[in-house]
Protein backbone atom coordinates (compact mmCIF):
# COMPACT_ATOMS: atom_id res chain seq x y z
CA UNK A 1 0.00 0.00 0.00
CA UNK A 2 1.43 3.57 -0.72
CA UNK A 3 2.00 5.64 2.02
CA UNK A 4 -0.51 8.31 2.58
CA UNK A 5 0.89 11.68 1.68
CA UNK A 6 1.16 14.28 3.80
CA UNK A 7 1.08 18.29 2.43
CA UNK A 8 2.50 21.30 5.33
CA UNK A 9 1.03 24.75 4.54
CA UNK A 10 2.09 28.11 5.71
CA UNK A 11 0.75 31.23 5.91
CA UNK A 12 0.96 34.21 8.47
CA UNK A 13 3.61 32.96 11.27
CA UNK A 14 6.74 32.47 12.03
CA UNK A 15 7.30 29.40 10.95
CA UNK A 16 8.41 28.39 14.32
CA UNK A 17 6.22 25.22 14.39
CA UNK A 18 7.38 23.88 11.25
CA UNK A 19 10.46 24.08 12.79
CA UNK A 20 9.59 21.86 16.20
CA UNK A 21 8.75 19.29 13.25
CA UNK A 22 12.42 19.48 11.55
CA UNK A 23 13.77 19.98 14.82
CA UNK A 24 11.90 15.93 16.07
CA UNK A 25 15.30 14.30 14.91
CA UNK A 26 14.66 10.25 15.23
CA UNK A 27 11.13 10.98 15.59
CA UNK A 28 11.48 12.79 12.70
CA UNK A 29 12.20 9.27 10.87
CA UNK A 30 9.96 7.63 12.33
CA UNK A 31 6.84 10.06 11.01
CA UNK A 32 8.57 9.64 7.79
CA UNK A 33 8.43 5.73 7.73
CA UNK A 34 4.79 6.01 8.02
CA UNK A 35 4.39 8.97 5.52
CA UNK A 36 4.96 10.65 2.55
CA UNK A 37 5.72 14.77 2.68
CA UNK A 38 4.74 15.70 -0.97
CA UNK A 39 4.60 19.34 -0.20
CA UNK A 40 6.63 21.01 2.34
CA UNK A 41 8.26 24.19 1.58
CA UNK A 42 10.78 24.53 4.63
CA UNK A 43 11.74 20.77 3.61
CA UNK A 44 11.55 20.18 0.30
CA UNK A 45 9.87 21.02 -3.00
CA UNK A 46 7.66 18.26 -4.49
CA UNK A 47 3.54 18.96 -4.92
CA UNK A 48 0.42 17.06 -5.20
CA UNK A 49 -2.93 17.17 -6.05
CA UNK A 50 -4.41 15.25 -2.96
CA UNK A 51 -2.89 15.10 0.26
CA UNK A 52 -4.26 12.72 2.72
CA UNK A 53 -3.50 14.95 5.39
CA UNK A 54 -2.89 18.67 5.41
CA UNK A 55 -0.80 20.21 8.01
CA UNK A 56 -1.61 24.13 7.76
CA UNK A 57 0.41 26.61 10.15
CA UNK A 58 -0.41 29.81 10.38
CA UNK A 59 -2.93 32.63 10.19
CA UNK A 60 -5.00 33.69 7.30
CA UNK A 61 -4.28 37.52 7.04
CA UNK A 62 -5.00 38.32 3.25
CA UNK A 63 -8.09 37.09 0.50
CA UNK A 64 -5.57 35.65 -0.94
CA UNK A 65 -4.34 33.18 1.32
CA UNK A 66 -7.76 32.38 2.24
CA UNK A 67 -8.25 31.30 -1.25
CA UNK A 68 -4.99 29.28 -1.11
CA UNK A 69 -6.70 27.48 2.34
CA UNK A 70 -9.92 26.92 0.19
CA UNK A 71 -7.91 24.91 -2.11
CA UNK A 72 -5.57 22.67 0.43
CA UNK A 73 -8.92 21.97 2.19
CA UNK A 74 -10.26 21.02 -1.19
CA UNK A 75 -7.34 18.68 -1.96
CA UNK A 76 -6.89 17.14 1.75
CA UNK A 77 -8.79 14.34 3.14
CA UNK A 78 -8.39 15.52 6.68
CA UNK A 79 -7.04 19.17 7.82
CA UNK A 80 -5.01 19.12 10.73
CA UNK A 81 -4.22 23.13 12.12
CA UNK A 82 -0.96 23.40 13.64
CA UNK A 83 0.49 25.95 15.97
CA UNK A 84 -1.42 28.74 17.74
CA UNK A 85 -1.04 30.84 15.08
CA UNK A 86 -3.46 28.41 12.83
CA UNK A 87 -5.72 26.88 15.58
CA UNK A 88 -6.77 30.13 17.42
CA UNK A 89 -5.49 33.19 15.26
CA UNK A 90 -2.35 33.98 17.87
CA UNK A 91 -0.46 36.36 18.06
CA UNK A 92 -1.61 37.69 14.70
CA UNK A 93 -4.81 38.60 16.31
CA UNK A 94 -3.44 41.56 18.54
CA UNK A 95 -3.79 43.29 14.78
CA UNK A 96 -7.56 43.07 15.19
CA UNK A 97 -7.54 45.18 18.17
CA UNK A 98 -7.21 48.24 15.69
CA UNK A 99 -8.45 48.96 12.70
CA UNK A 100 -7.01 47.75 9.69
CA UNK A 101 -5.70 51.00 8.30
CA UNK A 102 -3.90 51.54 11.19
CA UNK A 103 -2.01 48.57 11.27
CA UNK A 104 -1.16 48.95 7.93
CA UNK A 105 0.13 52.46 8.10
CA UNK A 106 2.30 51.06 11.34
CA UNK A 107 3.55 48.22 9.89
CA UNK A 108 4.60 49.54 6.13
CA UNK A 109 4.27 53.12 6.57
CA UNK A 110 4.36 54.48 3.16
CA UNK A 111 4.24 51.89 1.59
CA UNK A 112 0.71 50.52 3.07
CA UNK A 113 -1.64 51.34 0.16
CA UNK A 114 0.44 49.38 -2.11
CA UNK A 115 -2.12 46.75 -3.50
CA UNK A 116 0.41 43.69 -2.64
CA UNK A 117 0.31 44.89 0.96
CA UNK A 118 -3.22 44.51 1.72
CA UNK A 119 -4.12 42.77 4.55
CA UNK A 120 -7.66 41.70 6.04
CA UNK A 121 -7.78 40.97 10.00
CA UNK A 122 -6.25 37.53 11.35
CA UNK A 123 -8.45 34.68 11.46
CA UNK A 124 -7.69 31.37 12.29
CA UNK A 125 -8.21 28.11 10.01
CA UNK A 126 -11.20 26.84 11.27
CA UNK A 127 -12.70 30.24 10.83
CA UNK A 128 -12.30 29.90 7.27
CA UNK A 129 -12.57 26.15 6.20
CA UNK A 130 -13.45 23.18 8.11
CA UNK A 131 -10.84 21.74 10.53
CA UNK A 132 -10.54 17.84 11.45
CA UNK A 133 -7.87 18.51 14.28
CA UNK A 134 -6.08 21.07 16.40
CA UNK A 135 -2.66 20.79 17.83
CA UNK A 136 -2.01 23.70 19.84
CA UNK A 137 0.73 26.46 21.36
CA UNK A 138 3.19 28.70 20.52
CA UNK A 139 5.21 27.14 19.68
CA UNK A 140 3.74 23.26 19.40
CA UNK A 141 5.11 20.36 21.09
CA UNK A 142 5.98 18.00 18.33
CA UNK A 143 5.22 14.89 19.98
CA UNK A 144 1.94 15.83 20.38
CA UNK A 145 1.65 16.27 15.95
CA UNK A 146 3.07 12.83 15.93
CA UNK A 147 0.37 11.46 18.63
CA UNK A 148 -2.17 13.04 16.20
CA UNK A 149 -0.87 11.60 13.16
CA UNK A 150 -0.41 8.57 14.64
CA UNK A 151 -4.08 8.02 15.68
CA UNK A 152 -4.99 9.14 12.26
CA UNK A 153 -3.56 6.75 10.47
CA UNK A 154 -4.96 3.84 13.22
CA UNK A 155 -8.63 4.83 12.61
CA UNK A 156 -8.60 6.33 16.12
CA UNK A 157 -10.02 9.38 17.17
CA UNK A 158 -7.32 11.69 19.02
CA UNK A 159 -8.60 13.17 22.24
CA UNK A 160 -8.29 16.72 22.92
CA UNK A 161 -8.16 18.16 26.51
CA UNK A 162 -10.94 20.08 27.50
CA UNK A 163 -9.78 20.52 30.93
CA UNK A 164 -7.06 23.36 31.79
CA UNK A 165 -3.84 23.63 32.40
CA UNK A 166 -4.00 23.66 36.29
CA UNK A 167 -4.47 20.04 35.81
CA UNK A 168 -1.14 18.90 34.26
CA UNK A 169 0.20 21.81 37.08
CA UNK A 170 -0.72 20.00 39.76
CA UNK A 171 0.31 16.58 38.03
CA UNK A 172 3.91 17.99 38.38
CA UNK A 173 3.69 19.00 41.45
CA UNK A 174 4.65 22.51 40.96
CA UNK A 175 3.72 25.66 43.39
CA UNK A 176 0.77 27.86 42.36
CA UNK A 177 2.34 31.17 40.08
CA UNK A 178 -0.81 32.50 42.25
CA UNK A 179 0.90 31.58 45.61
CA UNK A 180 4.08 33.68 44.04
CA UNK A 181 1.52 36.84 44.11
CA UNK A 182 1.27 36.01 39.91
CA UNK A 183 -1.68 36.67 37.08
CA UNK A 184 -1.38 33.18 35.89
CA UNK A 185 -3.83 32.35 32.46
CA UNK A 186 -3.83 28.39 33.34
CA UNK A 187 -7.08 27.82 34.91
CA UNK A 188 -8.83 29.27 31.84
CA UNK A 189 -6.43 28.10 29.12
CA UNK A 190 -6.24 24.48 27.31
CA UNK A 191 -4.04 21.95 28.28
CA UNK A 192 -1.74 19.32 26.56
CA UNK A 193 1.42 21.42 27.07
CA UNK A 194 2.12 19.45 30.56
CA UNK A 195 2.48 22.92 32.18
CA UNK A 196 5.39 23.92 30.35
CA UNK A 197 5.27 27.32 31.87
CA UNK A 198 4.22 26.74 35.24
CA UNK A 199 6.57 24.21 35.44
CA UNK A 200 9.45 26.56 34.61
CA UNK A 201 8.76 29.19 37.42
CA UNK A 202 6.70 31.53 34.75
CA UNK A 203 3.43 31.87 34.68
CA UNK A 204 1.02 30.28 31.76
CA UNK A 205 0.25 33.24 29.12
CA UNK A 206 -2.49 30.80 27.52
CA UNK A 207 -0.78 29.88 24.15
CA UNK A 208 -3.12 26.96 23.61
CA UNK A 209 -6.36 29.02 24.17
CA UNK A 210 -9.20 28.91 25.98
CA UNK A 211 -10.63 25.87 27.00
CA UNK A 212 -14.35 25.63 25.31
CA UNK A 213 -15.67 27.21 28.51
CA UNK A 214 -13.47 29.55 30.07
CA UNK A 215 -14.88 31.12 33.43
CA UNK A 216 -12.82 34.83 32.99
CA UNK A 217 -15.08 36.06 35.07
CA UNK A 218 -14.22 34.20 38.15
CA UNK A 219 -10.17 34.49 37.10
CA UNK A 220 -11.67 39.09 36.93
CA UNK A 221 -13.13 38.57 40.20
CA UNK A 222 -10.28 37.20 42.57
CA UNK A 223 -7.69 40.18 40.74
CA UNK A 224 -8.34 42.25 43.61
CA UNK A 225 -8.00 39.65 46.18
CA UNK A 226 -4.15 38.94 44.54
CA UNK A 227 -3.50 42.50 45.18
CA UNK A 228 -3.37 42.54 41.19
CA UNK A 229 -6.20 44.59 38.94
CA UNK A 230 -8.38 43.88 36.15
CA UNK A 231 -5.80 46.02 33.35
CA UNK A 232 -2.70 43.32 34.80
CA UNK A 233 -5.26 40.48 33.99
CA UNK A 234 -5.95 41.82 30.16
CA UNK A 235 -2.86 42.35 29.53
CA UNK A 236 -1.87 39.19 30.23
CA UNK A 237 -4.65 38.01 28.09
CA UNK A 238 -4.09 40.30 24.81
CA UNK A 239 -1.28 38.12 23.39
CA UNK A 240 -3.25 34.62 22.45
CA UNK A 241 -7.10 36.22 23.73
CA UNK A 242 -7.85 38.80 21.32
CA UNK A 243 -10.20 38.54 19.44
CA UNK A 244 -11.15 35.42 20.53
CA UNK A 245 -14.74 34.14 20.96
CA UNK A 246 -14.77 34.42 24.74
CA UNK A 247 -13.72 37.87 26.24
CA UNK A 248 -13.70 39.77 29.40
CA UNK B 1 7.77 -4.33 68.76
CA UNK B 2 10.14 -1.64 70.20
CA UNK B 3 9.71 2.13 71.16
CA UNK B 4 13.56 4.20 70.90
CA UNK B 5 14.19 7.99 72.05
CA UNK B 6 16.89 8.81 69.34
CA UNK B 7 19.30 12.14 69.53
CA UNK B 8 19.05 14.29 66.83
CA UNK B 9 22.28 13.34 66.10
CA UNK B 10 21.44 9.28 65.98
CA UNK B 11 18.32 9.85 63.76
CA UNK B 12 20.95 11.69 61.31
CA UNK B 13 22.95 9.08 61.30
CA UNK B 14 20.37 6.23 61.17
CA UNK B 15 18.84 8.62 57.81
CA UNK B 16 22.42 8.57 56.15
CA UNK B 17 22.47 4.65 56.78
CA UNK B 18 18.99 4.23 55.47
CA UNK B 19 19.87 5.90 52.17
CA UNK B 20 21.75 3.83 50.47
CA UNK B 21 20.04 0.75 51.51
CA UNK B 22 16.44 1.91 51.03
CA UNK B 23 14.73 3.20 48.17
CA UNK B 24 13.44 6.30 50.50
CA UNK B 25 10.58 8.35 49.16
CA UNK B 26 10.39 11.61 51.38
CA UNK B 27 9.57 15.17 51.82
CA UNK B 28 12.17 17.80 50.49
CA UNK B 29 12.41 21.32 49.38
CA UNK B 30 10.46 22.22 46.09
CA UNK B 31 11.80 26.04 46.05
CA UNK B 32 9.50 27.52 48.90
CA UNK B 33 7.34 24.08 49.27
CA UNK B 34 7.84 20.75 49.83
CA UNK B 35 6.77 17.70 47.72
CA UNK B 36 7.96 13.76 48.12
CA UNK B 37 10.67 13.09 46.31
CA UNK B 38 13.72 10.27 45.57
CA UNK B 39 15.76 11.20 49.11
CA UNK B 40 19.46 10.28 48.10
CA UNK B 41 21.32 12.20 50.54
CA UNK B 42 19.97 12.27 54.46
CA UNK B 43 20.46 16.36 54.34
CA UNK B 44 17.69 16.95 52.23
CA UNK B 45 15.52 15.42 54.04
CA UNK B 46 12.45 17.93 55.69
CA UNK B 47 10.37 16.49 58.20
CA UNK B 48 9.56 19.95 59.29
CA UNK B 49 7.41 20.00 56.20
CA UNK B 50 4.47 21.69 56.74
CA UNK B 51 2.56 19.86 53.84
CA UNK B 52 3.76 18.42 50.68
CA UNK B 53 2.01 19.92 47.32
CA UNK B 54 1.18 16.04 46.44
CA UNK B 55 -0.03 13.78 48.74
CA UNK B 56 1.97 10.67 48.80
CA UNK B 57 -0.66 8.82 47.61
CA UNK B 58 1.27 9.15 44.05
CA UNK B 59 3.36 6.30 44.75
CA UNK B 60 0.53 3.75 45.11
CA UNK B 61 -1.47 5.57 42.21
CA UNK B 62 1.13 7.67 39.94
CA UNK B 63 -0.40 10.64 38.00
CA UNK B 64 -0.09 8.58 34.83
CA UNK B 65 0.95 4.48 35.00
CA UNK B 66 1.12 2.13 31.91
CA UNK B 67 -0.98 -0.34 33.07
CA UNK B 68 -0.49 -3.32 30.12
CA UNK B 69 1.45 -3.41 26.73
CA UNK B 70 -0.65 -4.36 23.82
CA UNK B 71 -0.57 -5.44 20.41
CA UNK B 72 -3.11 -5.09 17.48
CA UNK B 73 -3.46 -9.04 17.41
CA UNK B 74 -5.01 -8.66 20.71
CA UNK B 75 -2.23 -10.27 22.68
CA UNK B 76 -1.43 -8.20 26.11
CA UNK B 77 0.30 -8.03 29.44
CA UNK B 78 -0.10 -6.19 32.50
CA UNK B 79 2.18 -4.17 33.78
CA UNK B 80 2.85 -4.25 37.47
CA UNK B 81 5.53 -2.72 39.45
CA UNK B 82 6.17 -4.43 42.97
CA UNK B 83 10.09 -2.74 43.90
CA UNK B 84 10.09 -2.84 47.32
CA UNK B 85 10.41 1.20 48.62
CA UNK B 86 9.63 3.16 52.36
CA UNK B 87 7.44 5.99 52.15
CA UNK B 88 9.08 7.71 54.81
CA UNK B 89 7.79 10.72 56.38
CA UNK B 90 4.23 10.75 56.15
CA UNK B 91 2.06 12.91 58.17
CA UNK B 92 -0.47 11.16 59.86
CA UNK B 93 -3.58 12.77 57.52
CA UNK B 94 -2.08 11.22 54.94
CA UNK B 95 -1.49 8.12 55.91
CA UNK B 96 -5.40 7.90 57.26
CA UNK B 97 -6.30 8.94 53.54
CA UNK B 98 -3.73 6.32 52.14
CA UNK B 99 -5.66 3.82 54.24
CA UNK B 100 -8.69 4.68 52.99
CA UNK B 101 -7.80 4.01 49.47
CA UNK B 102 -6.26 0.72 50.69
CA UNK B 103 -9.77 -0.79 51.39
CA UNK B 104 -11.18 1.06 48.92
CA UNK B 105 -8.60 -0.42 46.00
CA UNK B 106 -8.95 -3.98 47.96
CA UNK B 107 -12.56 -4.68 47.99
CA UNK B 108 -14.66 -5.39 44.66
CA UNK B 109 -12.71 -4.87 41.49
CA UNK B 110 -8.82 -5.81 43.30
CA UNK B 111 -6.50 -3.30 41.38
CA UNK B 112 -3.76 -5.46 40.88
CA UNK B 113 -1.68 -2.10 39.90
CA UNK B 114 -1.86 -0.05 43.16
CA UNK B 115 -2.25 -3.24 45.61
CA UNK B 116 1.06 -4.58 44.10
CA UNK B 117 2.76 -1.43 45.11
CA UNK B 118 0.85 -0.85 48.26
CA UNK B 119 2.21 -4.17 49.17
CA UNK B 120 5.88 -3.15 48.20
CA UNK B 121 5.78 0.19 50.70
CA UNK B 122 7.16 0.28 53.62
CA UNK B 123 5.39 3.27 55.28
CA UNK B 124 7.08 5.63 57.97
CA UNK B 125 4.60 7.89 59.35
CA UNK B 126 6.00 11.79 61.14
CA UNK B 127 4.01 13.21 63.15
CA UNK B 128 3.14 17.13 62.19
CA UNK B 129 6.16 19.45 63.29
CA UNK B 130 5.14 23.04 62.00
CA UNK B 131 1.01 23.70 60.61
CA UNK B 132 0.44 24.55 57.35
CA UNK B 133 -1.93 27.29 56.77
CA UNK B 134 -5.02 26.00 55.88
CA UNK B 135 -4.86 22.65 57.52
CA UNK B 136 -8.08 21.43 59.61
CA UNK B 137 -7.30 17.51 60.49
CA UNK B 138 -7.02 18.51 64.16
CA UNK B 139 -11.20 18.64 63.46
CA UNK B 140 -11.51 15.51 61.53
CA UNK B 141 -9.71 13.34 64.14
CA UNK B 142 -6.87 12.48 61.71
CA UNK B 143 -4.05 14.97 63.64
CA UNK B 144 -2.41 12.02 65.12
CA UNK B 145 -2.24 8.40 64.24
CA UNK B 146 -1.67 6.39 67.51
CA UNK B 147 -4.27 4.41 67.66
CA UNK B 148 -4.57 2.97 63.81
CA UNK B 149 -2.55 0.12 62.61
CA UNK B 150 -1.24 -0.30 59.18
CA UNK B 151 1.49 1.64 59.19
CA UNK B 152 5.45 0.51 60.00
CA UNK B 153 7.05 3.19 62.16
CA UNK B 154 6.22 6.08 64.03
CA UNK B 155 8.22 9.48 64.09
CA UNK B 156 7.43 12.02 66.90
CA UNK B 157 9.85 14.74 67.29
CA UNK B 158 10.54 16.06 70.87
CA UNK B 159 11.04 20.03 72.16
CA UNK B 160 14.48 18.72 72.82
CA UNK B 161 15.06 17.89 68.94
CA UNK B 162 15.41 14.11 69.96
CA UNK B 163 12.86 11.63 68.18
CA UNK B 164 10.71 8.71 69.73
CA UNK B 165 10.82 6.16 66.78
CA UNK B 166 8.09 3.64 67.54
CA UNK B 167 8.42 0.49 65.41
CA UNK B 168 4.85 -1.28 64.91
CA UNK B 169 5.46 -4.07 62.31
CA UNK B 170 7.70 -6.63 61.24
CA UNK B 171 8.40 -4.92 58.00
CA UNK B 172 9.28 -1.40 60.28
CA UNK B 173 11.57 -3.56 62.24
CA UNK B 174 13.92 -3.81 58.88
CA UNK B 175 14.71 -0.43 59.06
CA UNK B 176 14.97 0.05 62.70
CA UNK B 177 17.05 -2.41 63.13
CA UNK B 178 19.75 -0.07 62.49
CA UNK B 179 18.65 1.91 65.67
CA UNK B 180 20.03 -0.77 68.10
CA UNK B 181 22.08 1.32 70.31
CA UNK B 182 19.37 4.14 70.91
CA UNK B 183 18.16 3.41 74.29
CA UNK B 184 14.54 2.06 74.83
CA UNK B 185 12.29 5.37 75.81
CA UNK B 186 10.90 5.77 79.28
CA UNK B 187 8.19 6.88 80.82
CA UNK B 188 9.01 10.32 80.79
CA UNK B 189 9.68 10.21 77.18
CA UNK B 190 6.42 8.60 76.77
CA UNK B 191 4.48 11.37 78.23
CA UNK B 192 6.78 13.62 76.71
CA UNK B 193 5.28 12.01 73.15
CA UNK B 194 1.59 12.39 74.78
CA UNK B 195 2.00 16.04 75.46
CA UNK B 196 3.19 16.85 71.76
CA UNK B 197 0.31 14.93 70.58
CA UNK B 198 -2.03 16.62 72.42
CA UNK B 199 -0.70 19.96 70.87
CA UNK B 200 -0.56 18.51 67.59
CA UNK B 201 -4.47 18.28 67.81
CA UNK B 202 -4.98 21.59 68.74
CA UNK B 203 -2.85 23.04 66.19
CA UNK B 204 -3.88 21.67 63.07
CA UNK B 205 -7.04 23.42 63.31
CA UNK B 206 -6.69 26.47 61.01
CA UNK B 207 -10.17 26.15 60.30
CA UNK B 208 -12.84 24.79 62.59
CA UNK B 209 -15.57 22.76 61.99
CA UNK B 210 -18.60 23.50 64.04
CA UNK B 211 -19.96 19.58 63.87
CA UNK B 212 -18.05 16.05 64.57
CA UNK B 213 -17.51 14.43 61.36
CA UNK B 214 -19.48 11.27 61.53
CA UNK B 215 -22.48 14.30 61.56
CA UNK B 216 -21.88 15.34 57.80
CA UNK B 217 -22.91 12.83 55.89
CA UNK B 218 -26.76 13.84 57.70
CA UNK B 219 -26.38 16.82 57.19
CA UNK B 220 -25.62 16.24 53.26
CA UNK B 221 -29.16 14.52 53.38
CA UNK B 222 -30.75 17.51 53.99
CA UNK B 223 -28.60 19.68 52.04
CA UNK B 224 -28.95 18.76 47.91
CA UNK B 225 -31.15 21.36 47.09
CA UNK B 226 -29.17 24.19 48.71
CA UNK B 227 -28.64 27.78 47.28
CA UNK B 228 -24.72 27.40 48.27
CA UNK B 229 -23.90 24.69 45.30
CA UNK B 230 -24.71 27.49 42.63
CA UNK B 231 -24.08 30.53 44.47
CA UNK B 232 -20.01 28.93 45.30
CA UNK B 233 -20.00 27.54 41.35
CA UNK B 234 -20.35 30.68 40.04
CA UNK B 235 -16.58 31.04 40.79
CA UNK B 236 -15.41 27.85 39.72
CA UNK B 237 -12.61 27.30 36.50
CA UNK B 238 -13.84 23.56 36.78
CA UNK B 239 -9.66 23.26 37.19
CA UNK B 240 -9.63 20.00 38.94
CA UNK B 241 -6.64 21.30 41.19
CA UNK B 242 -8.80 20.77 44.45
CA UNK B 243 -9.05 17.02 42.90
CA UNK B 244 -5.75 16.54 41.83
CA UNK B 245 -4.49 17.78 45.54
CA UNK B 246 -6.26 15.76 47.21
CA UNK B 247 -5.27 12.52 49.42
CA UNK B 248 -8.53 10.30 48.89
CA UNK B 249 -9.42 11.11 45.67
CA UNK B 250 -9.04 8.68 43.20
CA UNK B 251 -10.50 9.05 40.07
CA UNK B 252 -8.47 7.95 36.49
CA UNK B 253 -9.33 7.49 33.04
CA UNK B 254 -7.84 5.19 30.92
CA UNK B 255 -6.54 6.23 27.08
CA UNK B 256 -4.62 3.81 24.51
CA UNK B 257 -1.34 5.15 22.69
CA UNK B 258 0.20 3.17 19.50
CA UNK B 259 3.83 3.04 19.02
CA UNK B 260 5.24 4.47 15.66
CA UNK B 261 5.67 0.76 14.13
CA UNK B 262 1.62 1.17 14.47
CA UNK B 263 0.87 -2.08 15.69
CA UNK B 264 2.36 -2.40 19.69
CA UNK B 265 1.40 -0.05 22.55
CA UNK B 266 0.10 0.91 25.94
CA UNK B 267 -3.05 1.21 27.85
CA UNK B 268 -2.51 3.38 30.22
CA UNK B 269 -4.39 5.36 33.63
CA UNK B 270 -3.71 9.06 33.92
CA UNK B 271 -5.72 10.97 37.11
CA UNK B 272 -8.78 12.21 36.32
CA UNK B 273 -11.34 14.61 38.37
CA UNK B 274 -14.98 15.17 39.01
CA UNK B 275 -14.53 18.81 38.84
CA UNK B 276 -13.44 18.16 35.24
CA UNK B 277 -16.15 19.88 32.64
CA UNK B 278 -15.63 16.28 30.75
CA UNK B 279 -15.36 14.00 33.95
CA UNK B 280 -19.13 12.31 33.70
CA UNK B 281 -18.89 12.48 29.72
CA UNK B 282 -19.97 8.97 28.42
CA UNK B 283 -20.31 7.44 25.01
CA UNK B 284 -22.71 9.53 22.58
CA UNK B 285 -21.48 12.94 24.32
CA UNK B 286 -23.95 12.45 27.30
CA UNK B 287 -22.43 14.42 30.28
CA UNK B 288 -24.47 13.87 33.32
CA UNK B 289 -23.10 16.63 35.32
CA UNK B 290 -22.60 19.16 32.53
CA UNK B 291 -23.56 21.68 34.96
CA UNK B 292 -20.74 23.11 37.41
CA UNK B 293 -23.09 23.39 40.08
CA UNK B 294 -23.51 19.81 39.86
CA UNK B 295 -19.85 19.25 39.58
CA UNK B 296 -19.56 21.25 42.33
CA UNK B 297 -21.67 19.62 44.38
CA UNK B 298 -20.73 16.23 43.68
CA UNK B 299 -17.39 16.67 45.27
CA UNK B 300 -18.67 17.34 48.69
CA UNK B 301 -20.90 14.63 48.61
CA UNK B 302 -18.41 12.29 47.67
CA UNK B 303 -16.01 13.86 50.14
CA UNK B 304 -18.88 13.88 53.06
CA UNK B 305 -21.47 10.93 52.41
CA UNK B 306 -20.46 8.90 49.17
CA UNK B 307 -17.55 7.01 50.84
CA UNK B 308 -19.16 7.17 54.22
CA UNK B 309 -22.17 5.44 52.44
CA UNK B 310 -19.75 2.78 51.17
CA UNK B 311 -17.40 1.76 53.53
CA UNK B 312 -18.14 4.21 56.49
CA UNK B 313 -15.57 7.07 56.82
CA UNK B 314 -15.24 10.59 55.78
CA UNK B 315 -13.02 10.93 52.26
CA UNK B 316 -11.89 14.31 54.05
CA UNK B 317 -8.73 14.11 56.35
CA UNK B 318 -8.34 17.73 56.56
CA UNK B 319 -5.13 18.09 54.79
CA UNK B 320 -6.31 21.74 53.56
CA UNK B 321 -4.38 21.16 49.73
CA UNK B 322 -8.09 22.01 48.23
CA UNK B 323 -7.91 25.24 50.51
CA UNK B 324 -4.90 26.42 49.51
CA UNK B 325 -4.80 25.11 45.81
CA UNK B 326 -7.95 26.83 44.91
CA UNK B 327 -7.42 29.92 43.22
CA UNK B 328 -10.64 31.59 43.81
CA UNK B 329 -11.29 30.57 47.16
CA UNK B 330 -13.93 28.30 47.06
CA UNK B 331 -13.06 24.85 47.78
CA UNK B 332 -12.48 24.82 51.56
CA UNK B 333 -15.11 22.03 52.71
CA UNK B 334 -15.48 23.44 56.66
CA UNK B 335 -16.39 26.74 55.02
CA UNK B 336 -19.42 24.72 53.16
CA UNK B 337 -20.34 22.43 55.92
CA UNK B 338 -20.45 25.30 58.40
CA UNK B 339 -22.34 27.11 56.23
CA UNK B 340 -24.74 24.06 55.49
CA UNK B 341 -25.21 23.60 59.00
CA UNK B 342 -26.16 27.05 60.40
CA UNK B 343 -28.80 27.19 57.05
CA UNK B 344 -30.17 24.45 58.37
CA UNK B 345 -31.12 26.09 61.76
S1 LIG C 1 2.17 29.43 16.80
FE1 LIG C 1 3.92 30.57 17.54
S2 LIG C 1 5.67 29.31 16.99
FE2 LIG C 1 3.94 28.58 15.79
S3 LIG C 1 4.07 29.68 13.91
FE3 LIG C 1 2.71 30.86 15.22
S4 LIG C 1 4.04 32.36 16.21
FE4 LIG C 1 5.36 30.80 15.33
S1 LIG D 1 0.41 27.96 38.38
FE1 LIG D 1 -1.18 28.48 36.91
S2 LIG D 1 -1.56 26.56 35.85
FE2 LIG D 1 -0.48 26.05 37.72
S3 LIG D 1 -2.11 25.61 39.20
FE3 LIG D 1 -1.56 27.78 39.44
S4 LIG D 1 -3.02 28.85 38.14
FE4 LIG D 1 -3.05 26.71 37.50
S1 LIG E 1 1.74 26.80 30.11
FE1 LIG E 1 0.33 28.11 28.97
S2 LIG E 1 1.61 29.50 27.81
FE2 LIG E 1 2.91 27.83 28.51
S3 LIG E 1 2.91 26.35 26.84
FE3 LIG E 1 1.26 25.75 28.20
S4 LIG E 1 -0.57 26.79 27.41
FE4 LIG E 1 1.22 27.77 26.48
S1 LIG F 1 -11.10 17.54 50.56
FE1 LIG F 1 -9.46 19.03 50.74
S2 LIG F 1 -8.94 19.08 52.90
FE2 LIG F 1 -10.17 17.25 52.55
S3 LIG F 1 -8.65 15.65 52.22
FE3 LIG F 1 -9.20 16.45 50.20
S4 LIG F 1 -7.70 18.06 49.78
FE4 LIG F 1 -7.58 17.58 51.96
S1 LIG G 1 -13.42 24.51 43.26
FE1 LIG G 1 -11.60 25.73 42.84
S2 LIG G 1 -9.94 24.24 42.59
FE2 LIG G 1 -11.86 23.13 42.45
S3 LIG G 1 -12.31 23.05 40.24
FE3 LIG G 1 -13.37 24.85 41.06
S4 LIG G 1 -11.91 26.52 40.79
FE4 LIG G 1 -10.75 24.63 40.54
Amino acid sequence: MAKPKIGIFDFACCEGCQLQIVNMEEDLLNLLALVDPVEWREAMSDQSDHYDIAIVEGSITRDEDAERLRKVRESADYVIALGACATIGGVNKLQNNFAIEDVQVMVYGDAANMPHLASTPAQAIHEVVKVDYMVHGCPIDAHELTHVVRCLLAGKQPVMPDYPVCVECKMKENGCRYEYGEVCLGPVTRAGCDARCPSNGFWCFGCRGYVDDPNLEAAASVMEQYGKTLDDLKSKMALFGSAQEHKL
Amino acid sequence: MNIKRVTEKEFAAWVDALTPKHTLYAPQAKEDRFAFDRLTAGEDLRLDYDVSILPPKKYFLPQKEVLIKFDRKGNFESVIAHEPFVLFGVHPYDFVAMDQLNTIFEQDNYDVHYMARKEAATVVVSDVQVASADVFAGCMGNATVEDRDGYDVLLTRLDDGSYVVETRSEKGEVLTGLLSSAVDADEVTLQQREQVWNRTREQLQKHKLEMTPEQIPALLDKSYDHPLWAEKAELCHSCGSCNLVCPTCYCFTVEDELNWDMETGQRYRQWDGCMLTGFATVTGNHNFRDKKEARYRHRYYRKGKYVWDMIGEIACVGCGRCISACTTNIANPVEVFNQLSEEQQ
